[in-house]
């Protein structure tokens, strides 16, 4: 195996000491050491003038599986520049592969490791579509990955909820639910989407707010997000439920927000893209930022975590599970067209396009209460760097979104380009908050790691996977993010000056928590009378997931001891 | 009739775009093909009637002569580096063998489109042009109340379609099935259920299916006053009133311009969709193009009839299709990949040819200048993964019996691996 060294370095490893003065850092094997003096190196990069950061890690991003690919079919504007072709790539490592806003899972990989990131989760992935997901995360050069599977608006799901009744007489059943599908889909999480709510559309609701019964099943949000929170507590899954949480986009939906957090009763929770959650109705236009209220909920309990889903200007496309949303926005849709799906009586999804106009009152503001939020948090570790890609906007837009953070005259420029109303009247004007670069590496990778349980990523601790990467240190933070001088993978050198230099396969996190197997009968007879495929046929087994994920390692992660 | 041993479990069949899960393969002990048991399904039969009980033990040949695999690996790879534009059409394979036939395309330049390339475009112009609401199989068991298909009744592509879409299952009391512009013979099938909840009828109003539609989508557009012919009304009211109205159809089926049809359809599920609930689902050809389509779309960005060309990379929906770069004399030589379907050969051309082909087309690919490599077939002789037809569920298949023959991936690595040795 190889050894290598990287020579005086400024390591920014918030999880370990913060911020220090130069040092070296070791790597042997594909994992992190300390150097000991007048010990041999295979390798030794000069490392003078660069700050070190564990490789980045997003939480949040639309890589692969069904809606991302109808994304890719959707936007073939996306795929040409005006009329010519996309140049084939000139490094021979590449394969040609194209796109900003729905990118070949190939260029996804590319540009990813071009900036330092080592692993990225897909969020929304449909249990009926998990093979087609885990082969397109396969097929993400590079990166290590993972997937949240859906659940929350599944039909047997919300009838078990319904015949539970309030006191959730069967919770035992719909936690060995939960558990037997992330088996069987080799998920590392669950995530909620629109609580509920995609399975109302199907019977014709065009609403659901968290105190709202479903017209079906006549549960409510409130009672889905409790009893999913609490089944993955008690399975000791490391990440915690992760919510996209009712109302997606809608004036004055910081109430459900709010509500969704008190559903939770004291539960530890992530709220996704919670920018497209925080929105207020003051003001001549109805529409206000409500990040400080938002903000005042995530400080007030440490259990939660967020992710901010920034927006930012120019053309992108909207995957989502959300098909009762996305119906409503399929109408501001730019270009005008749009793909809905009804999905297997377990989920939904709609993909929109959009462009992000500076001179627009909504986009602008939306882009101020994302950066609002990001700045007004006091705890970084509940914080994740998002723009929920390509929801927000492609993830290659991160530096830029970097700077914004990090940079307050940057950002007061950038400001004065918006629809005046907004430039005058926000609150984030007058935030003079720059973000230091322990406080990025917090929220691109060190926070991420640790809420996915992740012990030996997002940090560059002795025994930590040696996935790093090596900025230049440069007072233009977009121009230093955006192209670190050296990307390492398992230890090995992946890219250099913002070129890829190898391509190894990713591995795949999934996590398996213990349940009782006696479900499985009561599954199989829910197949058989309602389902399109055997119950047989449902589940991935380990020697399936490797070759769905081209041959790349498993990496199961670790459930913690129950809560329960 | 030998012994048989017992039937395969966990088959699921790789003959049509429904990939069903529910019937069992009996694997003979001498020379007879493998049978269907646990159901009927004609095309299930068939497919499985090209296969003996043991794995061919084919070899392949060169210009019709019999050659090692390696011989043939090095003959297709020199036409292929001899190739100054060479199309890679069929695409008869699982996910395995378009992941492998992409990178291979990339460095020969090819144009890449599946076997049923036009029908296939259909759908996608629609869905590049306007979008799509579109379910899957089963939604539409527990919940679709009414029915349309679309200018056929498919049974003939997928014959468990109708079965497959729960007519004539509990899960939903009462179903209306329309067959709208049936072709001869699709109606007599579809009245055979009728009965127990489940209703039938056919509209065939004057005038092609284009006008149909657009008719039906005036009469939803505006209900009292509409102009359109009575039965259209009344469809338009049932709609409506439907719970969940599903519109089934076979873009093979549609005439020329087929993309439009796909269209007006959507455009008529986006204006129920205001109001109540509606979708569409889309029976592709099967035989794996469709899977080819969605790798190649993953991985690239773009999908098929696409080319990493000299300018970069192309997507072209029209002008790459086979039949007209073959009539054009455009490419100068074939690679065609058909692992599943005996039946789907290549199309006739006198250019240099590949086929990586189902072991019964051997006979057939003897001609001078031609390549035939025997490879093995997802759900028969290796495992493999195909989409149905919904696009959603990427079905696992599983080998019944093991096959000493390649397969698609297989020589698509090794031919790349070559033809990169000869650039070097």
């Amino acid at each position: 195996m190889s050894s290598l060294l990287l020579r005086g370095a400024r390591i920014v490893d918030p999880a370990n000491t913060g911020s220090a003065s130069p040092r070296d850092l070791g790597v042997r094997d594909g994992r992190i050491v300390e150097p000991v003096a007048g010990e041999p190196w295979d390798q030794v990069i000069e490392a003078s003038g660069c700050i070190a950061m564990a490789g980045g890690i997003d939480l949040h991003t639309h890589i692969g599986g069904g809606k991302v690919n109808l994304a890719r079919m959707l936007m073939a504007e996306d795929h040409r520049n005006a009329a010519n072709p996309p140049p084939l790539p000139t490094n021979p490592l590449e394969l040609p592969s194209c796109g900003c806003c729905a990118p070949g899972t190939l260029a996804t990989g590319y540009r990813y490791v071009e900036m330092g990131y080592t692993a990225a989760f897909e969020p929304a992935m449909v249990a009926s579509n998990a093979r087609h997901a885990h082969m397109e995360m396969g097929d993400v050069p590079v990166l290590d990955h993972g997937a949240y599977v859906m659940l929350g608006n599944d039909e047997l799901f919300l009838q078990w909820l319904a015949e539970g009744g309030p006191d959730a007489r069967n919770f035992d059943q719909l936690r060995d639910y939960v558990a037997w599908t992330l088996h069987a889909s080799k998920a590392m999480g669950v995530k909620v989407v629109n609580p509920g709510g995609i399975s109302a559309f199907k019977y014709n609701q065009r609403k659901l707010d968290v105190d709202e019964a479903h017209v079906r099943w006549q549960v409510t949000p409130r009672q889905v997000v409790h009893t999913l929170a609490r089944a993955l507590r008690e399975l000791g899954v490391p990440h915690p439920l992760h919510i996209h949480g009712s109302n997606l986009g809608v004036a004055g939906n910081i109430e459900s927000t709010l509500q969704t957090i008190t559903a939770l009763e004291g539960l530890p929770a992530h709220l996704t893209h919670v920018q497209f959650h925080s929105y207020g109705t003051e003001g001549p236009k109805k529409f206000s930022s409500a990040a400080q209220r938002l903000v005042e909920a995530v400080n007030a309990n440490p259990q939660i975590s967020i992710d901010v889903g920034q927006v930012m200007f120019g053309q992108t496309v909207t995957a989502s599970g959300d098909t009762m949303r996305q119906h409503v926005q399929s109408a501001l849709g730019s270009p005008r067209k749009w793909v809905g799906a009804d999905i297997e009586c377990t989920a939904g999804c709609g993909v929109v396009p959009f462009r992000y106009r500076e001179q627009s009152y909504v986009n602008a503001l939306q882009w101020a209460i994302g950066l609002e939020i990001f700045l007004l948090v006091r705890n970084p570790w509940q914080v994740v760097l998002t723009t929920d890609h390509p929801n927000g906007g492609p993830f290659t837009s991160y530096p830029h979104l970097i700077r914004l953070l990090m940079d307050r005259s940057f950002r007061d420029e950038q400001l004065e380009k918006l629809h005046p109303e907004v430039a005058a009247n926000c609150a984030l004007r007058s935030i003079a908050r720059e973000l230091t670069l322990d406080e990025i590496a917090v929220m691109t990778r060190a926070a991420p790691a640790r809420l996915l349980g992740l012990r030996d990523r997002g940090h560059l601790g002795a025994g930590a996977v040696a996935d790093i990467a090596l900025y230049r240190d440069a007072p233009n933070r977009e121009a230093m993010f955006a192209t670190p001088a050296v990307v390492l993978k398992d230890g090995a050198v992946v890219a250099r000056d913002g070129r890829i230099t190898a391509t190894p396969v990713g591995g795949t996190f999934f996590v398996e928590p213990d349940y009782d197997r006696a479900i499985e009968k009561t599954l199989r007879r829910h197949w058989s009378q309602h389902g399109s495929i055997g119950f047989d046929t449902v589940p991935i087994g380990r020697d399936e997931l490797c070759r769905c994920c081209n041959g790349g390692r498993l990496l199961p992660a670790a459930c913690f001891a129950s809560a329960g | 009739m030998s012994e048989a041993s017992a039937p395969a479990a966990g088959w699921v069949c790789p003959f049509c775009a429904l990939a069903c899960d529910h019937l069992q393969v009996q694997i003979g002990s001498g020379d007879e093909p493998l049978a269907l048991r646990g159901g009927d399904c004609v095309r299930a039969r068939r497919g499985l009637q090209d296969f003996g009980s043991h794995g061919a033990e084919l070899t392949a040949t060169i210009n019709g002569h019999g050659a090692t695999l390696d011989e043939a690996i090095a003959a297709a790879a020199q036409h292929l580096s001899a190739s100054r534009q060479p199309l890679f059409a069929g695409l008869g394979t699982d996910v395995a063998g378009a992941r492998a036939l992409y990178p291979l395309a990339c460095a020969c330049g090819a144009v890449c489109d599946g076997a049923g390339g036009d029908a296939a475009m259909h759908t996608l112009r629609a869905l590049q042009d306007r979008g799509q609401f579109t379910t899957t199989l089963a939604e539409v068991r527990t919940r679709a109340d009414v029915i349309v298909f679309v200018g056929s009744v498919p049974t003939d592509m997928a014959p468990l379609l109708l079965e497959r879409c729960g007519v004539g299952d509990p899960a939903v009391a009462t179903r209306h099935l329309v067959a709208l512009h049936p072709r001869d013979g699709d109606v007599a099938p579809l009245a055979a259920r009728a009965g127990g909840g489940v209703s039938v009828e056919s509209i065939a109003p004057d005038g092609d299916l284009f006008t149909t539609l657009a008719w039906l989508d005036a009469a939803l557009a505006r209900p009292a006053g509409s102009a359109a012919p009575a039965m259209l009304c009344a469809l338009a009211e049932r709609l409506r009133a439907a719970r969940y109205a599903v519109f089934i159809g076979a873009p093979a089926h549609l005439p020329a311009h087929g993309a439009l049809i796909v269209e007006a359809v959507h455009r008529v599920i986006a204006r129920l969709n205001v109001g109540t609930r509606a979708a569409a689902l889309w029976l592709d050809g099967g035989n794996g193009a469709a899977t080819a389509n969605q790798v190649f779309s993953w991985l690239s960005g773009l999908p098929l009839r696409s080319r990493a060309g000299p300018h970069g990379l192309e997507h072209e929906p029209l002008a790459y299709g086979s039949s007209r770069l073959l009539d054009g004399a455009a490419v100068d030589l074939l690679l065609w990949a058909s692992s599943f379907d005996a039946s789907a050969l290549p199309p006739p051309c006198a250019l240099p040819l590949i086929v990586l082909g189902h072991p019964a087309q051997a006979v057939a690919c003897t001609r001078r200048d031609a390549v035939f490599i025997p490879v093995a077939t997802p759900g028969i002789g290796v495992d493999g993964h195909v989409f149905r037809t919904d696009g959603t569920v990427l079905m696992p298949l599983r080998a019944v019996r093991p096959d000493a023959l390649p397969s698609v991936a297989e020589v698509a690595q090794r031919l790349l691996h070559t033809v990169r040795g000869m650039a070097m």
